[in-house]
């Protein structure tokens, strides 16, 4: 500190100084300004750079696909880089709005997110993928995920289902022998579970999207399965969250609670902390999306701990349904300098087997099968149901992106005793007209 | 911090020689207003043109992305006094500030009087308190996240023995947030009050004991009026930071439990980014830019007249 009070600069050193930082200026300024594609020439061969922004759960998927695409198109180089749910939403929204965004990047299913593939495709920004020969196969029900106005703008490699994970040792354990296919059984196992001296459930409230995933697997059964066109019914604003089976799935979740069946202040709770408590066997269940099942495998002592069932929702096995959703997808950016090399990159990813490595990577049921595909032991218990008796994740066919953070929110403020279920779905109705 | 120091030599210091040539001449005449034109060229690009753009997209629908736009007049304005979770953001956000200026100060002050003590290892504990100010705010939340473990056996629980949800109780979370920016700035708080306090004449002091006046009455009538100063910058600073809260809220709760710590910042992040609604959140950031001024401005000028006073 004394030296700097007693230091003096000459003029010509203050002039070295400030024409130094003039200079670092316009060479950072330079720097951010270089467009994010570029073409180089190497060895007299011209090479395109590809820029990809993804979700986090999506790099284990593209490194399981990207050398083989370098070696198909040695000419492109694809850089793919990823961050966590909000960064990616927030990064991706700014560089759309400053039109700078990369040539590919993730896209949510459906509607009601900021990314989500109908508002980005909505305001022009997604390339038309229609063209795309495995476009021409998205199953029906799965359409609203990928398509707006009968045009495909995203890809994905498959549907992830939301279920109850568990630990099988901890089952052995506590004497449970079959998975619970009521809500009466699966109230006796917490019970039985809870006797053992285990934590039945496993809740990690504290990370906004962990919230909504009990009211999602338990809704396809209190709502869907008594009225499959319930979403077009609350489009139209003949139906709502507040008069419909939301309100008994709400008072579900919180029986749940009341009965001692979640881990102690779910609100103070991670969702690192919660795959970590099934993981290591001290909680024995944790409902969630199959895509983050390799999160737990790689937490346990032994991936083959874990396995899936789906989480009962009604008292007659017979009218149980479950959710499966489009996972996390990437569309082409209809504005970068180079969509056509981008278009064929998502062309590439539709073949077939690129589809079954994508979906094994994550656990998913893959978009099309054939005798490569593989589909996860621990989902199997899923697939009686996809056929029938399964409804895309609640948020997609929302009409806005307010809907699911209240839902967070209320969840919160529902486990935290702060809110009724009657206060939770006006909000949740009130968010959803906006 | 260096500018401190650097703004006030001692006075008792002789006016430096001049040089021939030298920085002196350079001073003499007041410079002209072409020397800063480079500066304030690049202060109105990136500061003045964007702003003035943001207050133009405040009376606008515009979504954040794509062409489509259209001027709503001050229908933003006026959907934030019906928006009942950006006002109950402002409570949360006051109830913020309140927390944090009295106790970050408070703490700082009682900081800077202790390691301006005559104690062997002054040295060392001013550098241990100033220490968490140069760590990110969003790597301090989630360092904190450990701290405020709900688990009886783990963190702040384990070393207090308490049963606390810190961070997931609606009622307390606001106050945990509070706790982990003090610990953060505190240090800064005592830095500051530190320059004031080495600015105290030791003649006062001396005077003083003289004439008699016990340890507190010298910090009553000696200490504290010297201080003015350092009291003004502190509380202008911990206000300014605390209506301002972003990162370490958003880290460590992102507004939750529920809307339990919501603040004005991060409802017009979420409003931006989340639901997409560009124009009316800069609508509130206009709002919150304006009060973040009157209450700097009414703050300084009463705090001004103070040390007049004194």
């Amino acid at each position: 500190m004394t030296d700097l009070r007693n230091a003096r600069v000459s003029r010509a050193q203050f002039f070295r100084m400030m024409g130094g930082l003039a200079a670092a200026a316009v060479a950072t300024t330079a720097c951010s300004t270089r467009p994010q594609t570029t073409t180089t020439t190497t060895g007299g061969q011209s090479a395109t750079e590809l820029k990809f922004v993804g979700v986090s759960d999506q790099k284990a998927p593209m490194d399981a696909v990207l050398a083989g695409y370098q070696q198909a198109k040695p000419s492109v180089r694809l850089t793919p880089s990823y961050a966590p749910t909000d960064q990616v939403q927030t990064s991706l929204r700014t560089q759309l709005g400053a039109g700078n965004a990369p040539d590919l990047h993730v896209v949510y299913p459906g509607n009601g997110s900021a990314m989500s593939m109908s508002q980005i495709a909505g305001a022009g920004l997604l390339a038309d993928l229609s063209a795309q020969a495995w476009a021409a196969t998205i199953p029906t029900g799965f359409k609203p995920a990928f398509q707006l106005d009968g045009k495909t703008y995203m890809y994905s490699a498959g549907s992830s289902v939301i279920g109850a994970v568990y630990n099988k040792k901890v089952f052995e354990k506590a004497g449970v022998e079959q998975p619970p296919t009521t809500w009466s059984e699966f109230l006796a196992l917490c019970g039985k579970l809870k006797k053992a001296g285990v934590v039945p459930i496993a809740l990690g409230a504290q990370t906004p999207w962990v919230t909504q995933l009990i009211t999602y697997a338990l809704v396809p059964s209190t709502v869907y399965a008594k009225d499959p066109t319930f979403d077009d019914k609350q489009l139209a604003g003949q139906a709502s969250f507040a008069d419909s089976g939301w309100r008994q799935a709400m008072e579900m979740y919180l029986e749940l609670q009341k009965r001692g069946f979640f881990n102690d202040n779910p609100n103070g709770t991670t969702f690192e902390q919660q795959t970590s408590m099934v993981a290591t066997g001290k909680a024995a269940m944790a409902i969630q999306v199959s895509a983050v099942l390799p999160d737990f495998r790689k937490a346990a002592s032994s991936p083959d701990d874990l396995s899936m069932f789906p989480l009962p929702g009604a008292d007659d096995a017979a009218s149980v349904w479950i959710p499966a959703g489009v996972v996390v997808g990437l569309g082409v950016n209809a504005k970068g300098k180079n969509v056509e090399e981008a278009k064929a990159f998502v062309d590439f990813l539709g073949k077939q087997e690129n589809i079954n490595a994508w979906a094994k990577a994550i656990s998913a049921i893959p978009l099309t099968q054939d005798a490569g595909s593989t589909i996860d032991p621990a989902v199997e218990s899923f697939l009686p149901f996809t056929k029938d008796r399964a409804v895309p994740f609640m948020d997609q066919r929302w009409p806005n992106a307010e809907v699911q953070p209240v839902h967070f929110a209320v969840v919160q403020e529902l486990l935290s005793g702060k809110a009724t279920v009657d206060e939770a779905l006006k909000k949740m109705d009130e968010a959803y007209r906006k | 911090m260096t500018h401190l120091t650097v703004d006030k030599p001692p006075r008792s210091r002789p006016a430096p020689a001049a040089r021939p040539g030298g920085l002196r001449r350079f001073s003499a005449s007041s410079p002209s207003w072409l020397f800063a034109a480079p500066a304030l060229l690049v202060y109105a690009a990136v500061v003045l043109y964007p702003a003035a753009a943001g207050v133009v997209y405040a009376f606008t629908d515009w979504s954040g992305i794509g062409q489509d736009m259209s001027f709503v007049g001050a229908a933003n304005f006026l959907a934030l006094l019906d928006d009942e979770q950006a006002m109950g953001s402002i409570g949360n956000t006051l109830l913020l500030t309140l927390a944090i200026v009295a106790v970050q100060n408070g703490v700082g002050l009682l900081l800077a009087l202790g390691v301006h003590a005559r104690l062997r290892s002054r040295a060392v504990l001013r550098v241990v308190f100033f220490s968490p100010v140069v760590v990110s705010p969003v790597m301090v939340a989630f360092l904190w996240k450990y701290v405020y473990n709900p688990d009886p056996s783990a963190g702040l629980n384990g070393l207090l023995g308490l049963r606390i949800d810190w961070l997931g109780d609606p009622s307390v979370a606001l106050w945990s947030i509070a706790g982990m920016v003090v610990w953060q700035y505190a240090g800064y708080s005592m830095v500051i009050f530190l320059a004031g306090l080495e600015g105290v004449p030791k003649e006062l002091h001396e005077a003083a004991m003289i004439d008699g006046a016990g340890t507190f009455q010298r910090f009553r009538y000696v200490t504290w009026p010297m201080l003015a100063p350092a009291v003004t910058i502190n509380l202008m600073l911990s206000t300014i930071g605390g209506l301002k809260l972003f990162d370490q809220v958003f880290a460590a709760t992102n507004g939750g439990p529920g809307y339990a710590t919501e603040t004005l910042s991060t409802v017009l992040y979420k409003q931006a980014f989340v639901f997409g609604k560009f124009g009316y959140s800069t609508a509130i950031a206009l709002v919150l830019a304006l009060f973040v001024a009157a209450v700097s401005l009414v703050q300084i000028s009463y705090l001004r007249s103070r040390e007049v006073a004194s």
